[in-house]
């Protein structure tokens, strides 16, 4: 993997080329991803390596849902769906997991359900609730990339801890009224979320949301986590991709990390 | 010296309220720009501490805690409000 932008896949540590590869691609696998096996998209390495990766998605509505879908669909192994509470009529706008029939139903489970009628390869295991802080080490601890997309600041720190700890790369994808933002993280190499926010920003959790910029995110950072984990392009490593949905206007920033931020300041200590 | 100023994210409104150029006096710091969109803003209101700073394509920290770079002319200072949203 090479890097035309500053910091490289190989920087960040490619957790994923030096990972053994148990067995290839059965001539099914290879069938259900011909399209997306190929020059300009993914190697049969890269695919391999999908099929291999565990990924956390907490949460799974707006934004959570599409990108779970788009690494489903794409062929990623193992997805940990977190997401608490029942589907409600004002998630319809958003959710497109799920439907008017899962209306007063848990929301994890349908969800799950539908991940995995969208592709017989993978495993999706539903967690019917948003992970503490002991929970959530524990689930970064079994996967491989975490992306987060929960509707408040202390949850979303609380999950870039989580992936500090377990030296593990984490996207954050959020959202507000018609635009949005998009940040691929591996402290310390790159900046962690607490190096961008060192305290967390006040936040509404009932936000305004049109659904449309909520599926362009999910699916940007689905793509970035399907880059990092198969080895493909150039991922937005250590930048917040903005998207200004009134102007219609994308904006790339480069994130600087804090030598003193509490969270990734001993990680980045350890590594050198 | 003239910079361009984009303010974007949770508090777009405020950013309607701003010129798309501030002009400022020659060695002006990022300290500066930020008090004269302050200045700007209409009377009560004020930046999100936590809101970040890019100048030029780089994060510079939040209104709160960041570097005070000088400023140079054309520059871009981005402003992006926290948005969080599932």
């Amino acid at each position: 993997m090479s890097s035309r932008q500053g910091i490289s896949s190989q920087d960040c540590g490619n957790t994923f080329a030096e990972r053994k590869i148990d067995s290839p691609l059965s001539s099914d696998e290879l069938e259900r991803y011909s399209r997306q096996i190929g020059p300009g998209v993914l190697t049969e390495q890269g695919q391999q390596q999908l099929r291999d990766a565990t990924v956390l998605v907490t949460r799974a509505g707006g934004m959570g849902g599409p990108a779970a879908l788009m690494m489903a669909m794409a062929g990623v192994g193992r997805i940990l769906l977190a997401h608490g509470g029942t589907m409600i009529s004002p998630d319809l706008n958003r959710q497109v997991l799920g439907n008017e029939q899962v209306l007063g139903k848990p929301r994890a489970t349908h969800f799950a359900e539908y991940l995995r009628s969208m592709n017989r390869f993978i495993e999706v295991e539903a967690i019917d609730h948003e992970p503490d802080d002991e929970e959530a080490h524990q689930l970064a601890a079994r996967s491989d990339l975490v992306v987060a997309c929960p509707p408040t600041f202390k949850e979303r720190l609380r999950l870039n801890r989580a992936s500090v700890a377990a030296g593990i790369p984490f996207i954050d994808a959020a959202q507000w009224g018609i635009s949005g933002t998009l940040m691929v993280l591996k402290s310390p190499r790159t900046a962690c979320l607490e190096c961008v926010y060192p305290t967390p920003p006040p936040f509404e959790e009932l936000f305004p949301v049109v659904g449309a910029i909520s599926s362009a995110i999910g699916s940007l950072a689905a793509l970035e986590a399907i880059k990092v984990l198969s080895g493909t392009g150039d991922p937005l490593w250590g930048k917040m991709l903005s998207y200004d949905g009134n102007r219609g206007i994308p904006t790339v920033i480069s994130l600087t990390r804090n030598p003193q931020c509490p969270c990734c300041q001993e990680t980045a200590e350890d590594a050198e | 010296m003239k910079i361009h100023l984009i303010l974007t994210g949770r508090a777009y409104q405020q950013g309607e309220q701003l010129p798309e150029q501030l002009e400022l006096s020659d060695q002006s710091r990022l300290s500066d720009a930020l008090a004269a969109i302050t200045a700007a803003l209409p009377e009560g209101e004020s930046l999100q501490g936590s809101c970040l700073l890019a100048l030029g394509g780089t994060h510079v920290g939040t209104v709160d805690q960041h570097q005070d770079p000088q400023l140079t002319e054309g520059q871009e200072l981005l402003l992006i409000a926290p948005v969080a949203g599932g």
